[in-house]
């Protein structure tokens, strides 16, 4: 490609701020017809907030947008972009044919739907990508994830679009599937349309990707063939720094016997996953978005039902029930990530929260609950956990987010129990009970139990943990301990997956 | 930081760190104490004005009487709605529920020839049996409990039609014992001591008991009680069991008031018993379906409607007072929700 060639979209220093704060700061890219340009960078990058420009969903405080050299307005005048998100938005319940429809329109005769021509409008679509058209009627449930991916394509096809947009597409999506849509996007490439390709996954992009834009803290840093870099290259501009020192530490850095083992486990057909957790340690586990991390958890605690695999709690093996109140009382508890949904009973008094299941402590479903002792114990717990206010009949609606958060670690933190999972424990409090948050997590290590803390906050991960294990479509891709636990190291082993690690990036810079 | 409520549950114990940032006003404490008790002060209010509109009668034994005897079938079927309610769930078969176990406890005498005791713990069988089933809709196939208990509702009420060919069956000699189940002892009319008798029961279970915690906590979020290792499904079926299991009693009581097996009676029981259980929810223990709160919106429908009729007003004002009360009792505990709210948002922003 001659760089004299006009791109399709170009984008000249645009400037976004939200109420002061600069998301994006003079940032440029610009998008050539028919390649796939990858754009990456950090959460807060600003890659999100560029998107939303071009989608129009934003208007940018400054800055130009060129489409074939002119300038345009995309908050006016929609550009010829398809935009297709990580969850797809399809009905899983209807066919392909008026899945489709949703999107294209329904074709009418005499003001009626034209059924047969709601799916005799799918092949030709299927045929632009150049992938074989699934049967219209069929409904989008029996797909497989790759077939619809492909779906969720080739629909914003319909609008006849220049270019595309694709975020994160591979995010869910087990290894094969990914290489059946790769194949579908590059044939799409190769019939003339360009595509903004948006991944944290570096090592998807040096098979796929013809050139790759990096953006840092809202600003464009660097845009190359993607035939000049490799993945050591890119992580050190999504930083903004060198790698310091990744080094993968060994396994079997503790000592101690595990108090949980996992053996070859596999869930949601991802997997095997193998791991153990020792008293006394706080152990990461992190990885992408769907890397599978949550599954795992959620197995252990009993809450998902896995397909095959052993889990051992002190030598015992627990049947592969999914019985949660049989792990409770062996002993493992899981605090939700998402608080609202999961976690807290809103119109429902602190006290209630804390005790949502008194049969847990103690006793009968029948026998009278002792409330003097409650009463303490719920105040004993409020004082502990620096809950405010640390009123018991107050409603746990009225508390903010990192007091409703500390009664819900309350609730599983003083259950003594042996393994305690926690999904995103600091999701949205402010950064003073995080801190208290963080405390907690070791005083409950301290005391013995082993903590295992599922989280995609990396800054979380590193400060706190003292292991970390970085899980990729269901499997251990790397554990990194002692000092070379930091955020970099888990920034870079994340963004690498299973197969990479910069000292062999031959393996993945050759295009295919 | 909306406390007063909650500091007059155990002052002592309440550290100085939660001492309200702002002082409640006494606007404000009087605004909370009415939202908690508000009802038992429109149940004064009621008494007072309709006593003194009409001194001779509205507050005669002979009418309290008789309206402690003819709302215990809806106190008890309030009660009934109530159980599924705290789980978040409808149980909407109980009208044609209690007609068919009222015709049932009818018929098992008159047509088979059963003692009353034996009818009436039949017909309580049959109606947990209902409750059971009820249940099962819910939790195994996973209906959604208004769907599900609608149907029910009119498949009892085809049973009901079935059992009588849709002809009334007439009781004229049914034991003394079993007409004597309500009759007034004194000034006290039996039902009303069921119905009292039931309330504590209930009161006990739902407040005191850990399997009452269990049925509010599912009420809130069914999902975090299930995480909570909670078989939710075992208790909304276990709500839907007692509930059948109340309208049966409420029907062998229903059949003792009336004497006869009439298959069209039941279905305007629904309404009341709702009406009194959610705008028993705005009182007491705001926010949640209570025994407290559903007796106290009973007895207020109760004499409300009484005093109204003493005041010359034609039958089908009842129907208007029931709808409107459902109506006007669910529009104040969801503006009662909001009020909380927002006094919290303030108090923590």
């Amino acid at each position: 490609m001659t760089s004299g060639t006009l791109p399709l979209v170009a984008a000249r220093g645009i400037v976004k701020r939200f109420f002061g704060a600069l998301a994006l700061d003079a940032a440029s890219f610009d998008l050539r017809r028919g390649e796939i340009h990858a754009l990456i960078g950090e959460n807060g990058a600003g890659k999100s907030t560029f998107i939303k420009i071009l989608a129009g969903v934003y208007q940018a405080d400054g800055g130009d947008i060129l489409l074939d050299g002119n300038a345009v307005d995309p908050a006016v005048n929609m550009l010829p972009l398809a935009f297709v998100h990580q969850d797809l938005a399809l009905v899983d319940d209807l066919s392909v044919g008026e899945n489709i429809a949703l999107i294209a329109g329904y074709p009418r005769k005499r003001g009626l739907i034209d059924w047969s021509a709601v799916m005799r409008q799918v092949a030709p679509l299927y045929a632009t990508m150049n992938v074989e058209a699934p049967d219209p009627e069929r409904l989008v449930v029996t797909l497989s994830l790759s077939e619809k991916a492909i779906l969720g394509i080739v629909r914003s096809l319909a609008g006849k679009p220049r270019a595309l947009v694709l975020d994160e597409p591979t995010a869910a999506l087990p290894e094969a599937d990914a290489q059946r849509l790769f194949e579908a996007i590059r044939r799409l490439r190769d019939a003339g349309t360009s595509i903004i390709y948006v991944s944290h996954r570096l090592n998807e992009l040096f098979g796929l990707a013809d050139r790759v834009t990096v953006f840092r803290d809202g600003r464009h840093v660097h845009t190359t063939d993607i035939a000049d870099t490799n993945a050591e290259q890119l992580i050190a501009q999504m930083l903004g720094r060198p790698l310091s020192g990744v080094e993968i530490a060994r396994r079997d850095t503790a000592r101690q016997p595990a108090v949980l083992r996992v053996d070859e486990l596999v869930v949601g057909g991802r997997g095997p996953l193998s791991f153990h957790a020792c008293p006394g340690e706080v152990l990461g586990l992190v990885g992408l978005r769907g890397g599978g991390q949550e599954a795992a958890g959620r197995a252990i605690f009993g809450a998902l039902a896995a397909d095959a695999g052993r889990i051992v709690l002190d030598d015992r093996e627990l049947p592969r029930t999914d019985d949660i109140g049989a792990r409770i009382r062996a002993g493992i508890v899981l605090l939700a990530g998402d608080r609202m949904r999961e976690s807290t009973f809103p119109g429902m008094t602190l006290a209630e929260n804390l005790i949502p299941n008194p049969l847990i402590a103690s006793g009968s479903l029948w026998r009278p609950r002792a409330t003097a002792d409650e009463r303490r114990t719920v105040h004993a717990r409020l004082e502990q956990f620096d809950v405010r206010p640390r009123n018991p009949a107050s409603l746990i609606d009225w508390l903010s987010g990192g007091n409703q958060q500390k009664v819900c670690l309350a609730r599983w933190l003083e259950a003594r129990a042996r393994v305690v999972i926690l999904e995103e424990p600091t999701a949205g409090v402010d950064i003073g009970a995080k801190l208290s948050i963080h405390q907690m997590l070791r005083k409950a290590a301290a005391a013995g139990a082993a903590v295992i803390v599922v989280s995609s906050d990396l800054e979380e991960v590193a400060a706190v943990c003292d292991r970390a294990l970085v899980i990729d479509r269901g499997r251990v891709a790397a554990e990194i301990a002692g000092d070379a636990l930091t955020m970099d190291t888990l920034i870079a082993r994340s963004s690498l997956g299973e197969h990479g690690t910069p000292a062999h990036d031959s393996a993945f810079s050759n295009r295919t | 930081m909306n406390s007063t409520r909650e500091n007059g549950i155990e002052p002592g114990n309440v550290t100085q760190h939660a001492v309200p940032r702002r002082p409640a006003s006494a606007g404000r404490r009087v605004a909370d104490l009415l939202a908690n008790y508000g009802l038992i002060f429109v149940f004064a209010l009621v008494l007072v004005v309709f006593s003194a509109v009409r001194p001779d009668t509205f507050l005669s034994s002979g009418n309290i009487g008789n309206l402690l005897t003819s709302q215990s079938v809806t106190a008890l079927l309030a009660f009934a709605v109530m159980l599924p309610l705290a789980t978040g769930r409808f149980d909407l078969s109980v009208g044609y529920h209690v007609g068919m176990a009222q015709v049932l406890a009818i018929g098992f005498q008159v047509n088979n020839g059963l003692s009353w005791p034996v009818a009436a713990l039949l017909v309580v069988a049959i109606g947990a049996g209902v409750g059971v089933v009820n249940g099962m809709l819910v939790t195994r196939f996973k209906i959604d409990s208004f769907i599900a208990t609608m149907g029910m509702g009119s498949l009892l009420y085809g049973v009901s039609n079935w059992y009588t060919g849709g002809q009334q069956i007439a009781g004229f000699n049914l034991p003394d014992g079993f007409s004597n189940l309500s009759q007034v002892l004194g000034y006290v009319p039996l039902p009303a001591l069921y119905v009292a008798g039931v309330a504590i029961v209930l009161w006990i279970v739902l407040e005191r008991l850990p399997v009452g915690r269990s049925l509010y906590v599912i009420g809130s979020n069914a999902r975090a009680a299930e995480l909570s290792g909670l078989r939710t499904g075992r208790y909304i079926s276990g709500a839907f069991a007692a509930s059948g299991l109340l309208c049966g009693v409420a029907g062998v009581l229903l059949g003792s008031i009336l004497r006869s097996g009439t298959p069209s009676v039941g279905a305007e029981y629904l309404l009341p018993a709702f009406a009194g259980s959610l705008l028993g929810a705005t009182s007491i223990r705001p926010g949640r379906v209570n025994v407290g709160g559903t007796l106290l919106a009973i007895l207020i429908l109760a004499f409300s409607f009484s005093g109204v009729q003493q005041l010359g007003a034609p039958f089908y004002v009842e129907y208007f007072f029931n709808g409107g009360i459902l109506i006007v009792a669910v529009a104040l505990s969801v503006y009662a929700a909001i009020r909380r709210r927002k006094a919290a948002v303030k108090a923590v922003g």
